[in-house]
C-alpha cells in the first residue's frame, strides 16, 4: 500500500508541470472580467513553461509543449492565431533553457526573472511576425505589447506560488534531518 | 542474423538521428502545421471544432467560480464609484422618462401609420440567451465562446447583442458552444448605416478597441457623436441594431466607439433574424412563381 502511494506520488509529480500548463490554457481562456488594465489575458501557459524548463525539464518533453502549444492556438480561435504558433514559442523557450542549462546554475531570482523578460520579448515577437506575415498586413502590436509588460510584472509573484511546490520532491527522498519535511 | 543485426544498428541510428532531430523536427512541424492551417482553412475549422468540443464542458464548469470572481470584482469597482454614478443615473433616469413618453405616443401613432399603409414588416427577430464561457486570450484575436450552440438555435453568421448594442457575430457553432467574433477584431466586417444621414459604410474591426469606418461616400457628413446602426444589407442582420457611436473623424479615419461593453458582460443575446444570409454557406432554394415545379427525376435529367 504504501509503495503503491509512493508510486502515486511520483506520478503525480512527473504528471504536474504538464497538467499545470494545460490548467493554465483553460484558465487564460475563461472570461475574467479584470479590471480594463488587464483586458488582455496575461501568457500564464508561457510563464509556466519558462518555469518548468528551468527547474524540470524533463517533466515537460518536446513532444508533450508541442501538443499543448497546438491545442492552446486551436482554441484561441480566429485567423489572429495560427496553429502552430504557441506550440513554436514553447519549443523556443526549453531549447533556449536547455541550450544555456550551464549559466543557469543556482542563478539569483533577479536572473531568472531577467531571463524571462528576454525570452518572452522574443516570443512575443515571434507570435506577432507569424501572425503579420501570415495575415500580410500591419497589426498593431499594442495589445501584445500590454500582455507582455502585464505578464513580465506577474512573474515573481508566479513564479514564487509555483516554487513554493517545487521545495517537495519525492524523487529525493525524504531528509529527516530536516524537521517538518514530508514524504 | 546478419540482418538481425544490420535491423537493430538501422533501429538504433534511427532513434539517434529522432532523438538528435527531435527538436529540430517538431519546430519543423509547427511551422508546417501554420502553413497548412493557411492553405486548408475547412481541415483547421475542423480541428478547431473537435478541440473546442472537448473544452467546452471544462470551459462550462470554470465559468461559473470565474463568474463569481466577477461579481466580485465588479462590486468593489462599483462600490469606490458609487456617489458618481448614483448622480448620473438619476439624472440619466430624468432625461429617459421625458423619452419614454416621446416614444409611447410614436409607438401608437406608428402602430396607426403603418395600418392605413398596410406596411409589410421584416420577420420578427427573437432571442436566444447565453452565458459567457470564454474568451480568446490572444493578444490578436477578439472572440467569445457561447455556451449554447446548434442544439439551441444557434446558427454561424447571427448577430451577438447585449442591451447596449451589437457586440459581434457568429462565426463557429458546435453541437454546444459558439464562438463570436467581436467587433474588434481583426477580420470583422459589416454593412452599417450612419443612423442621422443614412450613409452606407464598413465597419471593419482591426484589434484595437474602436474599430474603423470605411468606405464611406464622403467624410464630409460624419461628425463625432453620430451613431452607427447595422444596415441589414447582406441579409443576415436585423436593421437598425445600435453598433457605436463615431468617437473621432480625422486623418486616420473615422472611428467607432462599440455601444456594447465586452469587458463586463456575462450574458449575451443572439440575434435569431429567422432568414441566414449571404454570410452563412448557400442560400435556401428560391421561391418560384408560376407553374408548378416539374416532378424531380424529370428536372435531374434534364439538367444531365
Amino acid at each position: 500500500m504504501g509503495d503503491f502511494l509512493q508510486q502515486l506520488d511520483r506520478w503525480l509529480y512527473a504528471a504536474l508541470p504538464g497538467t499545470l500548463v494545460a490548467f493554465l490554457i483553460l484558465l487564460t481562456l475563461a472570461p475574467v472580467r479584470l479590471p480594463e488594465v488587464l483586458a488582455v489575458a496575461p501568457l500564464l501557459p508561457l510563464m509556466a513553461v519558462y518555469h518548468f524548463c528551468l527547474f524540470r525539464a524533463e517533466a515537460l518533453p518536446a513532444w508533450l509543449l508541442f501538443g499543448l502549444g497546438i491545442l492552446f492556438d486551436l482554441l484561441q480561435g480566429g485567423p489572429g492565431t495560427p496553429v502552430g504558433v504557441s506550440a513554436l514559442q514553447f519549443l523556443l523557450v526549453r531549447q533556449a533553457i536547455l541550450g544555456n542549462q550551464k549559466y543557469l546554475v543556482e542563478v539569483s531570482f533577479t536572473f531568472i526573472w531577467f531571463g524571462y523578460a528576454v525570452l518572452s520579448a522574443v516570443a512575443v515577437a515571434l507570435s506577432w511576425c507569424a501572425v503579420s506575415l501570415l495575415m500580410w498586413r500591419f497589426i498593431d502590436p499594442q495589445p501584445a505589447v500590454f500582455q507582455y509588460v502585464v505578464s513580465l510584472f506577474l512573474y515573481p509573484i508566479f513564479g514564487w506560488l509555483i516554487g513554493r511546490g517545487r521545495g517537495r520532491d519525492p524523487l529525493n527522498a525524504p531528509d529527516p534531518r530536516v524537521p517538518g519535511s514530508r514524504p | 542474423m546478419a540482418l538481425r543485426n544490420a535491423v537493430a544498428q538501422a533501429a538504433v541510428s534511427v532513434r539517434y538521428v529522432v532523438q538528435r532531430f527531435s527538436l529540430a523536427l517538431l519546430v519543423a512541424a509547427a511551422i508546417g502545421v501554420m502553413l497548412i492551417g493557411k492553405a486548408d482553412t475547412v481541415l483547421l475549422e475542423r480541428a478547431r471544432a473537435a478541440a473546442l468540443d472537448l473544452a467546452a464542458p471544462l470551459l462550462e464548469a470554470l465559468s461559473r467560480p470565474v463568474a463569481t470572481i466577477n461579481r466580485l470584482i465588479a462590486d468593489v469597482e462599483d462600490l469606490a464609484n458609487l456617489r458618481a454614478e448614483n448622480a448620473r443615473l438619476r439624472e440619466e433616469n430624468a432625461r429617459l422618462v421625458t423619452w419614454q413618453s416621446v416614444a409611447r405616443r410614436m409607438e401608437v401613432e406608428n402602430a396607426e401609420l403603418r395600418g392605413l399603409l398596410n406596411f409589410k414588416e421584416g420577420p420578427q427577430a427573437t432571442f436566444i440567451t447565453a452565458r459567457v464561457v470564454g474568451d480568446s486570450g490572444s493578444a490578436f484575436v477578439r472572440s467569445m465562446l457561447l455556451n449554447v450552440g446548434r442544439s439551441g438555435g444557434v446558427t454561424s453568421g447571427q448577430a451577438v447583442v447585449t442591451g447596449e448594442g451589437l457586440i459581434g457575430r457568429i462565426t463557429e457553432v458546435g453541437e454546444s458552444w459558439a464562438r463570436v467574433l467581436l467587433l474588434s477584431d481583426l477580420s470583422f466586417r459589416l454593412p452599417v448605416l450612419v443612423e442621422r444621414s443614412r450613409e452606407p459604410a464598413i465597419l471593419t474591426g482591426d484589434n484595437s478597441q474602436l474599430p474603423r469606418l470605411a468606405m464611406t461616400q464622403s467624410l464630409a457628413g460624419i461628425q463625432v457623436g453620430d451613431r452607427i446602426v447595422t444596415s441589414g444589407h447582406g441579409g443576415s442582420f436585423p436593421v437598425g441594431i445600435p453598433v457605436g457611436v463615431v468617437s473621432s473623424v480625422g486623418e486616420g479615419g473615422v472611428r467607432v466607439k462599440p455601444l456594447g461593453d465586452v469587458l463586463r458582460v456575462e450574458f449575451v443575446r443572439v440575434v435569431d433574424y429567422g432568414i441566414t444570409g449571404l454570410v452563412t454557406g448557400p442560400a435556401p432554394p428560391p421561391e418560384v412563381y408560376g407553374p408548378p415545379a416539374p416532378p424531380p427525376r424529370a428536372a435531374a435529367t434534364k439538367a444531365r
